[in-house]
């Protein structure tokens, strides 16, 4: 392998720099003049009124048209969950290109190869049912991929047939086109009633529920189950883990996708790095409690399992931020009657005290946030433990019972007092709230960044899916230690532009300072 | 079901695929294998570059939600097809039928945004309620004054190619034709096939500007609505890498006598053999000879620029994995930096494209019709090739694999055409190679390695 510097300066740039040059910008703005575009002064009026309040109502009022969706569908939730079981093949029963998307989405995000396959529908399938997708699809998955389980979910058309997932897969293993005992769980995953946390929910529901019916309830294991949720930082996942053995608490995480989505550089490909062991997972049942660390995409999954395991406990967390975490930490000690580890009472100690370093930046400022129902209220809880304002809190997955936890997480503080809870909407409606009542940041993913480019609001990228940021999915935002990195982005981002706002010498330098 | 146009693309006369892999085109994908995209996002990839139309989706949310945003096709002007409409069908627009909703839609953006047309896409969902969206899209350009256009292109039709196929019919039947340029010149081409992803177009443009060859409709790449609508004025059109649009070509030459040529930007034997066609057709004496001067010029330019890369990347082996007409036009521009290619893939590809492949790998080269991240890992180690290029797809495979990687596929985030592209591809693969990461990745760690010589040491 060479190991030569490479970079002989050969004057061709890329497309970033290239098209800034005054040559191109010129060309470009000879183009516009020729006609083919309103002129620039129009296209400033157009664009100067999409920042009204008049705007915003006839935005609002916006019924038919979702513009810029901030949310993925049930099966790419139900993919995820799949992914986190041992050997397990995410399958999807419907038309092809849904699973291609997933896939991309993923591999984009993670930076990781994702396997998925679909039953890859057809119009005659549309026309006659996809039952023979199903038996052959399901053969050949297992001929060519070998998993252990597979998991099945359905895009939306296999749902507006009406395909039995049960009756299908039964039929599909009598006829051998895979042996009578590998589990296929499924899971119905329409995404015109839901999004991708109520996939993740429906499918982790499944699995549960088929790998119980395949053992009989045992003698009690003495560990906890941790429901992760649909969670997209692999080290949130690994934060928790490293919680649990600070308390000695064995555990069994349901589904495991950290070191599936975040695997080592071994140099070895593989098709199922890692996951949540079925031997584990069948043994899940025998557990003393089941604790999730979302709520919103794990419902369906708790009640079943609080009415089926007959446990300790059955509860939802979300151990974002200070209290959030120490509600966690206590939850634990009380189901297995370990005390809180000095360790990590040492953790949140270090976290109090950054907070108080930096809390002064934060006091006070008003924010955005959107993306999933639980990372929002969390998030939102933390941000006004350090003395921030959320004025627009938005989730396009929300429900009502969301809105209802939303509304009380702001009216019960009052830094929240003047925020607002919006489901249902989509990103060109917070544009407008942006432009209307402005806020000193805001909390999203990466198509957050058409918004900063148009409102120049800062953005702070958490959330899914952060495809235009590097290995941000590695640092965990929960625990106390995933509070400090939420901490440290948030306050960075705040004094980033306090910078950009005091960098012109001469003018707006006066509080440039060193020292912040 | 409403898309019996999609069936009789499969059946082309100007397809490239011969009768027997046809298969290619309408080939149902193999249920329970890994799959491309769907017809739907051959589609939006062949369209949605069209910068100042609207482009809505009509179905459940995610079809678009999973996919907006995710192209690099650049516009030098209007930002609308960035941004996404979809329908967003609920389970009661799926019972009650979603057309009165698409109808407000399209109402809605055209009252709000003043694109210059717009484009609706049908997706599976609607598509198997039997939803006509044609008609609605005719009553809404009646009420609008604007012109809607249906793609109907859902994804259960079959494969990204045939969605294409699908784009480049409702073009020609519903588009082109319906504007008159203000000024035609005796050299006016059509681009066909050129999405300007990365900016690519945007070398290719100035070589035609220098030789006084007019562009008159880039389909789509940096495309505005009226100038694609005014193809059929174009004196030839110039498919670029695409066997999934030669429909479109074949079309306007059947309906407006307009010849084409076939070719790619990929390489400097390429470029100047495009080049050169395209002149050839044109038939203009002085053009021709001025053509040929430049491209003498620039191949010994672009060759003197390379020279030191070029010896750093002599010999190299790579493993290519496209599809199409890059299955071999990427070889020629790899063998233009002097480096071998050991297999190739011929997805997608027409019996022209594999011959040419063929020609351009040797004895020793390897087709490959279909593998999996796998079987191209085993095919690079076990051929001993120094790197892999191919789609983002295959990108995070490689890596794990620690195999050096380049993403030549829709996804590349730098343009590869032309001359200055060449260069370009030229010190991206150098770097793909030559990165430090690769020795560190390569090395075991200090450790591992102590204890290696340990026990070779007690042996
Ligand atoms: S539903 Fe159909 S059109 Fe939509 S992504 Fe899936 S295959 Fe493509
Ligand atoms: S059809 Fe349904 S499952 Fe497929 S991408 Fe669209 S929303 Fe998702």
């Amino acid at each position: 392998m060479d190991t030569g510097k490479t970079n002989a300066p050969l004057g061709i740039k890329d497309h970033v720099e290239l098209f800034q040059e005054e040559r191109y910008q010129k060309s470009f703005e000879a183009k516009r003049a020729a006609s083919e575009m309103p002129c620039e002064e129009d296209v400033l009026k157009i664009s100067e009124w999409t920042k009204t309040k008049e705007y915003k109502e006839k935005n609002f009022a916006r019924e038919a048209a979702v513009i810029n969706p901030a949310k993925a569908c049930q099966p790419l939730g139900a993919v995820l969950c799949s992914l986190g079981f041992e050997g397990t093949l995410p399958f999807v029963h419907g038309s092809q290109g849904c699973v291609a998307y997933f896939r991309t989405y993923f591999a984009r995000h993670f930076k990781e190869p994702i396997a998925a396959v679909s039953s890859s529908m057809t119009e005659d399938a549309a026309v006659f049912g996809g039952l023979s997708n199903m038996i052959e699809g399901l053969g050949n998955a297992y001929a060519l991929y070998k998993p252990q389980m597979i998991a099945v979910s359905t895009t939306c058309m296999a749902e507006v047939i009406g395909d039995d997932l049960n009756a299908f897969i039964k039929n599909a293993k009598e006829q051998g086109a895979v042996p009578e005992d590998l589990p296929v769980p499924f899971a119905h995953t329409p995404s015109f009633v839901g999004s991708h946390v109520t996939g993740y929910d429906n499918m982790l529901k499944g699995i549960l529920q088929a790998l119980s019916e395949a053992r009989p309830k045992g003698s009690p294991n003495g560990k906890v189950n941790i429901i992760p949720g649909f969670d997209t930082y692999p080290a949130n996942i690994r934060e928790v883990k490293r919680m649990l053995k600070a308390f000695g608490i064995e555990a069994t995480i349901l589904a495991d996708t950290s070191d599936v989505v975040d695997s080592p550089n071994t140099g070895d490909y593989q098709l199922y790095p890692a996951g949540t062991p079925l031997e584990e997972a069948l043994d899940a049942q025998n557990a003393s409690a089941t604790l999730a660390l979302q709520r919103y995409s794990t419902l369906k999954t708790l009640e079943w399992v609080s009415q089926n395991w007959a446990q300790q406990k059955t509860l939802a967390l979300r151990p974002i931020g200070v209290k959030g975490t120490d509600a966690f930490m206590e939850a634990l000690s009380e189901i297995t009657g370990k005390p809180i580890p000095e360790e990590l009472e040492k953790e949140r100690g270090r976290l109090l005290d950054a907070m108080t370093d930096s809390s002064a930046w934060i006091h006070g400022k008003r924010f955005a946030i959107y993306g999933d129902p639980d990372l929002v209220l969390g998030l939102t809880s933390f941000l006004m433990e350090l003395g921030a304002e959320p004025a627009h809190v938005l989730c396009t997955n929300g429900d009502k019972e969301f809105t209802k936890e939303a509304e009380y997480l702001l009216s019960s503080n009052p830094f929240g007092a003047s925020g607002k809870v919006y489901t249902g909407k989509d990103l060109w409606h917070l544009r407008s709230l942006l432009f209307t009542e402005p806020v000193d940041f805001f909390i999203g993913n990466a198509h957050g960044k058409y918004l900063q480019r148009d409102t120049g609001t800062p953005l702070v990228r958490i959330g899914f899916p952060i495809f235009d940021r590097h290995h941000l999915h590695r640092y965990p935002i929960l625990g106390y230690q995933g509070a400090l990195n939420v901490l440290t982005m948030v306050v960075n981002t705040v004094l980033d532009e306090l910078d950009r706002k005091t960098n012109v010498p001469g003018k707006t330098d006066i509080s440039f300072d060193l020292i912040r | 079901m409403a898309v019996p146009r999609a069936k009789e693309l499969i059946n082309e006369p100007s397809c490239g695929h011969k009768q027997k892999d046809k298969a290619a085109c309408r080939k149902a994908p193999e249920p329970g294998s890994s799959s491309g995209g769907c017809a739907f996002d051959g589609a939006t990839i062949a369209l949605v570059p069209i910068a100042d139309a609207a482009h809505l989706v009509h179905g459940p949310i995610a079809c678009w939600g999973n996919a907006w945003g995710s192209r690099n096709s650049l516009s030098s002007g209007p930002s609308l097809y960035r941004t996404a409409f979809t329908t967003d069908l609920s389970e009661n627009d799926i019972v009650m039928g979603g057309e009165e909703k698409l109808f407000r839609a399209i109402l809605e953006i055209a009252g709000r945004y003043s694109p210059k047309a717009l484009f609706v896409y049908l997706t599976c969902v609607p598509a198997s309620t039997g939803e006509d969206i044609e008609s609605v899209c005719k009553k809404a350009s009646r009420k609008t004054g604007l012109p809607v256009i249906p793609v109907m292109a859902p994804g259960f039709v079959g494969s990204k190619v045939l969605g294409t196929r699908v784009a480049g019919d409702t073009l020609l039947r519903r588009v082109i034709g319906t504007r008159e340029p203000k000024e035609t010149t005796p050299f006016d081409i059509a681009l066909i096939g050129e999405y300007n992803v990365s900016g690519e177009l945007w070398d290719i443009l100035p070589v035609f500007t220098k030789l006084g060859i007019r562009v008159l409709s880039k389909i789509t790449g940096d495309g505005r609505f009226e100038e694609v609508a005014t193809a059929h004025r174009a004196k030839l059109s110039v498919l670029i890498c695409s066997n999934a649009l030669i429909n479109l070509a074949g079309g306007l030459e059947e309906r407006y006598g307009i010849p084409f040529v076939e070719g790619s930007f990929f390489g400097l034997k390429e470029t100047n053999g495009l080049l050169l066609r395209i002149v050839e057709r044109l038939g203009d004496a002085a053009l021709i000879e001025k053509t040929r001067a430049f491209t003498q010029a620039m191949t010994s330019q672009t060759l003197q620029t390379l020279e030191p890369i070029r010896k750093r990347l002599f010999g190299k082996r790579a493993v290519l994995y496209t599809g199409g007409v890059k299955s071999w036009s990427v070889i020629s521009a790899l063998k233009d930096l002097g480096m071998e290619v050991i297999a190739t893939s011929t997805r997608k590809s027409t019996e022209q494209d594999i011959a040419k492949a063929k020609e351009l790998l040797g004895d020793r080269g390897v087709l490959l019709t279909r593998a999996s991240g796998g079987e191209l890992l085993e095919l690079v180690r076990t051929r001993g090739a120094d790197m892999l290029i191919a789609g983002g797809r295959n990108q995070y495979v490689a890596l794990k694999s620690r195999i050096p990687f380049l993403d030549v596929n829709q996804e590349r985030m730098r343009g590869y055409a032309g001359y200055k592209g060449l260069i370009r591809l030229a010190k991206d693969v150098d770097r793909a190679l030559a990165n430090p990461v690769w020795r560190l990745v390569l090395e075991p760690a200090p450790w591992e390695a102590a204890v290696a010589g340990e026990l070779a040491a007690e042996v």
